[in-house]
C-alpha cells in the first residue's frame, strides 16, 4: 500500500495530539524537576560547601572535596556504611532467594489458593510501614513483648530471662533485617510468579523431551528466561535496602548499632544543627550512598547481561 | 474527544499546582481574628497592652509551641489566645511541635522560610543554639529594674547570652525529680529505706531498695533509658547526685562527665545492672514513663509535678499507676541523705528575628501580655509548671496554686532543691547525643572511664564549637 503524504491537516493533528500529550505528562514532568532532578544536583552542589541550614541562603562557603576527605575518616560515618553494607549483603541475597523460592511453590496454584497466598505475602508491603513498625515493636519489647514470651521460661524456654531485642547491639540489626526482610519480599514474590508464568512451555517441553532434570530444566530455561525479572528485583531490593531509614528512626533511633547511613544523613542534616557545615556534609554523605547504589546496580547490570 | 484530553490534563496540572500551594498553609491554627468591621472596644484601646501611638504593630503574629506542659493543649491554648486577639486585636497563628521533630522543622525554616514569630521553648535551644546563631530578637528592652526583681534570677540568668543580651523571656520554671510505685516499695519492705516526710533518700538505701524490689519481683525495677535523647535530664540527675558528681563546670563552658564521682555512680549502676537496674538502650523517657504506668517499673526517673497533675497519661487517675499503685515525686538519692541537686525546667518565649519590625512589635506585645500582666496567672497555671516570677504588674503569681495541694507540696519540697541550670554550654545538641550514646556502650559493658572519656571529649569538642 503506497504512503500517504502528509497533509498539513494531519501535521496539525499530530502537534495537537503532541500537545495533548505533554499536557498530561506535566504534572509529573513538575514533580520530577522540581523533588527528584533539582535535589540531585543541588545535593552535589552543597556536598561541596560547608552549608549550614541555620546560616542565610542555602549555600555556605566553597571548601571542595573536604567534606568527602573528612567522611573517610569520621567513625561514626564509618560504623554506618558498615551497618548499611551488612543490610544489602543479608538482605538482597535472602529476599531474592525466599521470593524465588516461593514464587516457583506457588505459582502453579490456581485461583484463589494462589490470590490468598499472594495476598498474605503482599500484605506487609500494602500496609503503612509506620504500622507495621509499631506491631514489630510490641513483638520486640523487652518487658512484654511476645517474643520474650513465647521464647522465655513461661513459653518455649530457650531462652533464659529476657532479650533486649532493639537495645542489644547483638540482636537489634538482625531485628530490624527481618523486619525489612517480611516487608520486602512481597513485592518480589508477586513478580517471580508472574515471570514463572509467563516462561515458554515450549522450551520446557523440549528441554524434557532431551533428558533435562528438574533442576536442569529451571537452570537453563526457567532461570534464563526469568533473568529481566531477576535483575529488577535486585536493584529494587539493594536500592531499598540502603535506604532503610524509617525503621531505624522508629525502633532504635541508630542506637543500639543500627546507625545506617540513611539515618545518619537525616541526623547529621536536621539535629546536628550546631555543628558546623553539618548541611553540606550530610549531603556529601548522600553523594557517597548514590555512589555506591550506583556502582552495585551496574554491577548487577553487567552480571545478568553476561548470564 | 482530544477536546475531553486538554481538559483533563489541564484540570491535573491545575489540582498538582494548588496541592502544592495548600501544603504552604497546612497544619497551622489560628485564633479568632476580630471583625474588621465592627469598633474595637474602647477599654481596650487603652489596655496596658496596646502600643504607644504611631509604633506600626502587625495585626497578625505566628507562633510555634512545644509540648510545655499544659501549653501542650489546644483546649488550654486557645482561650487565652482568643482573648489576647479580643484584648489586642492581634491575631495569632498557632502550631504545636514535638520534641521528635521539632527542631528539624524550625531549623529547615530557616532556609525555606515560614519561620514563626515566636516560639515557646527552653534555653537550651533559644539561647545556646538559635540565640548563638543570631536568630533570635533581644529582648533586654522588655526587662526594667522591677522585672529583673520580680523573675527568678536563675530563669533570667539561663536566658540571657554571654554578651548580656536577654534572648528568651522566662515564663515557667519546675524542677525534674523522679518518681516511685509507693505500693510496691511498701509490698517489697523497701518503703523503710525512704524518708516519706521529705521524699529524700540516700545512696545506700537507694541500692538497698533496688535489691529489695529484685528480690520480691525478680525483675528490673529501675531502668538507665538510653535509646535517646528524650527524658535524658532524669539519668543525668541520678548519675550527677548518686555521689555529688557534675556535669558542667562552674562557668559552663564544658562538661565534666569524668569527675571521680559520676564515674563512681555509673560503676555502681553497672554493679546492679541485670539484678534490678537495666541499662535499657530500648527506652527514652517517655517509655519508662509508659512502664512505670504499666506497673513494670517500680521507679522513674523522668519525672516532674506535671506528670504527677496529669490525668490524661495516667488513664484518667492522676497519681495512680493501671493497677491503682500510688505515684509518689521523690528527690534523687544523695551520698548524705539530704536532699539532691535537681535539674531545672525553664520554658519562655522568645521572637525570631525576621526583619520585620511590625511583627516583632506585635510578638513583645504578646510576650508582655502573657509574662507581664495580670494574664500571666492564666498563662502559667495551664502549664502546671510554676510561674518565673513572684509578681506581674501588681499581680502575685508566687502563690497561683493555692488550691492545690499536690502543687503546694512539691512547691516546699522541690523547688528549693532546685540545681544549677547547666544546659546553656554552647553544643548542647552533640552533648546530648553524646550521653545516651556513653550509656549505651556502658551498658554493652565497654570500661567505664574510657568510655566517658571518649565520649565526654567529643561533647567538649562541639561545646569548643
Amino acid at each position: 500500500m503506497a504512503k500517504q503524504p502528509k497533509t498539513a491537516m494531519t501535521r496539525a493533528l499530530q502537534r495537537r495530539e503532541n500537545i495533548a500529550g505533554y499536557l498530561f505528562m506535566l504534572p509529573s514532568l513538575i514533580f520530577f524537576l522540581g523533588f527528584v532532578v533539582f535535589p540531585m544536583f543541588a545535593c552535589v552542589l552543597i556536598s561541596l560547601t560547608d552549608a549550614n541550614m541555620i546560616s542565610e541562603g542555602m549555600l555556605g562557603n566553597f571548601v571542595g572535596l573536604d567534606n568527602f576527605i573528612k567522611l573517610f575518616q569520621d567513625k561514626e560515618f564509618l560504623e554506618a556504611l558498615k551497618n548499611t553494607f551488612i543490610i544489602v549483603v543479608v538482605s538482597v541475597p535472602t529476599v531474592c532467594a525466599f521470593s524465588l523460592w516461593v514464587g516457583s511453590a506457588i505459582y502453579k496454584l490456581k485461583g484463589p489458593v494462589l490470590s490468598a497466598f499472594r495476598c498474605i505475602f503482599y500484605l506487609p508491603v500494602v500496609t503503612g510501614s509506620v504500622a507495621v513498625t509499631v506491631v514489630w515493636q510490641w513483638m520486640y519489647n523487652n518487658y512484654y513483648g511476645i517474643f520474650n514470651q513465647v521464647l522465655g521460661p513461661k513459653g518455649l524456654g530457650l531462652i533464659q530471662g529476657r532479650i533486649n531485642w532493639l537495645g542489644d547491639e547483638r540482636f537489634a540489626l538482625w531485628c530490624i533485617i527481618l523486619i525489612l526482610f517480611t516487608t520486602s519480599v512481597g513485592q518480589p514474590i508477586v513478580l517471580y510468579v508472574s515471570a514463572l508464568g509467563n516462561v515458554d512451555q515450549t522450551l520446557v517441553e523440549a528441554a524434557q523431551v532431551d533428558g533435562a532434570t528438574d533442576f536442569q530444566v529451571f537452570w537453563k530455561v526457567k532461570w534464563a528466561q526469568m533473568m529481566p525479572t531477576t535483575l529488577y528485583i535486585l536493584v529494587i531490593t539493594t536500592i531499598n535496602s540502603f535506604q532503610c531509614f524509617a525503621l531505624i528512626q522508629l525502633l532504635t533511633k541508630g542506637g543500639a548499632g543500627t546507625n545506617t547511613v540513611m539515618y545518619h544523613i537525616y541526623y547529621t542534616a536536621f539535629k546536628l544543627t550546631e555543628r558546623a557545615g553539618h548541611f553540606g556534609y550530610a549531603n556529601a554523605m548522600g553523594v557517597v550512598l548514590a555512589i555506591f547504589i550506583g556502582i552495585l546496580s551496574a554491577v548487577q547490570f553487567k552480571l545478568a547481561k553476561e548470564k | 474527544m482530544k477536546t475531553i484530553r486538554k481538559a483533563l490534563a489541564l484540570v491535573l496540572a491545575l489540582c498538582i499546582v494548588l496541592s502544592l500551594a495548600a501544603c504552604g498553609s497546612q497544619g497551622s491554627n489560628e485564633s479568632k481574628a476580630p471583625d474588621p468591621t465592627k469598633e474595637p472596644d474602647q477599654t481596650q484601646t487603652q489596655s496596658p497592652e496596646t502600643p504607644p501611638a504611631g509604633d506600626e504593630v502587625a495585626k497578625e503574629i505566628t507562633i510555634w509551641i512545644y509540648p510545655v506542659g499544659g501549653w501542650s493543649d489546644e483546649k488550654n491554648v486557645k482561650p487565652l489566645l482568643d482573648k489576647f486577639t479580643a484584648d489586642t486585636g492581634i491575631a495569632v497563628k498557632y502550631e504545636f511541635l514535638a520534641y521528635a521533630d521539632g527542631d528539624d522543622k524550625v531549623n529547615t525554616s530557616f532556609t525555606s522560610g515560614g519561620t514563626p514569630d515566636l516560639i515557646m521553648e527552653g534555653p537550651e535551644r533559644l539561647v545556646v543554639n538559635w540565640g548563638a546563631k543570631g536568630k533570635m530578637v533581644d529582648l533586654t528592652d522588655m526587662i526594667d529594674a522591677t522585672d529583673k526583681s520580680e523573675l527568678n534570677e536563675a530563669a533570667l540568668a539561663a536566658c540571657t547570652s554571654p554578651d548580656g543580651k536577654v534572648l528568651e523571656y522566662p515564663m515557667f520554671i519546675t524542677a525534674h525529680c523522679m518518681a516511685i510505685n509507693l505500693d510496691a516499695f511498701k509490698e517489697a519492705g523497701a518503703d523503710q529505706y525512704i524518708d516519706l516526710e521529705t521524699r529524700t533518700w540516700s545512696t545506700e538505701n537507694f541500692f538497698k531498695a533496688v535489691d529489695a524490689l529484685y528480690a520480691k519481683y525478680n525483675d528490673t525495677v529501675a531502668a538507665v533509658f538510653c535509646k535517646g535523647q528524650g527524658g535524658d535530664q532524669g539519668t543525668r540527675a541520678l548519675i550527677n547526685n548518686l555521689y555529688g558528681g557534675k556535669f558542667t563546670n562552674a562557668d559552663h563552658s564544658q562538661y565534666t562527665w569524668d569527675d571521680p564521682n559520676n564515674i563512681k555512680a555509673l560503676e555502681a549502676l553497672k554493679e546492679k545492672d541485670g539484678k534490678g537496674i537495666a541499662f535499657d538502650a530500648s527506652l527514652e523517657g517517655g517509655d519508662e514513663l509508659k512502664l512505670l504506668y504499666q506497673d513494670v517499673l517500680k521507679m522513674a526517673f523522668c519525672w516532674n509535678v506535671a506528670q504527677q497533675l496529669d490525668p490524661a497519661s495516667q488513664h484518667g487517675d492522676p497519681g495512680k499507676t493501671m493497677g491503682g499503685s500510688e505515684i509518689v515525686c521523690m528527690n534523687f538519692p544523695t551520698e548524705s541523705g539530704k536532699a539532691a541537686e535537681l535539674c531545672g525546667g525553664i520554658w519562655g518565649l522568645g521572637i525570631f528575628d525576621n526583619g520585620d519590625p511590625a511583627r516583632i512589635a506585635a510578638s513583645k506585645q504578646f510576650i508582655k501580655y502573657m509574662c507581664d500582666s495580670e494574664n500571666a496567672a492564666d498563662a502559667a497555671k495551664i502549664s502546671n509548671f510554676f510561674s518565673a516570677r513572684s509578681a506581674a504588674e501588681g499581680t502575685d503569681l508566687s502563690n497561683i496554686f493555692a488550691d492545690n495541694d499536690i502543687m503546694n507540696e512539691y512547691n516546699k519540697i522541690f523547688l528549693p532543691s532546685l540545681g544549677e541550670y547547666y544546659n546553656v554550654v554552647p553544643g548542647w545538641a552533640q552533648a546530648r547525643t553524646s550521653w545516651w550514646n556513653m550509656l549505651q556502650k556502658i551498658g554493652t559493658g565497654e570500661p567505664i572511664a574510657d568510655t566517658v572519656a571518649t565520649y565526654m571529649a567529643e561533647a567538649n569538642a562541639a561545646a569548643a564549637g
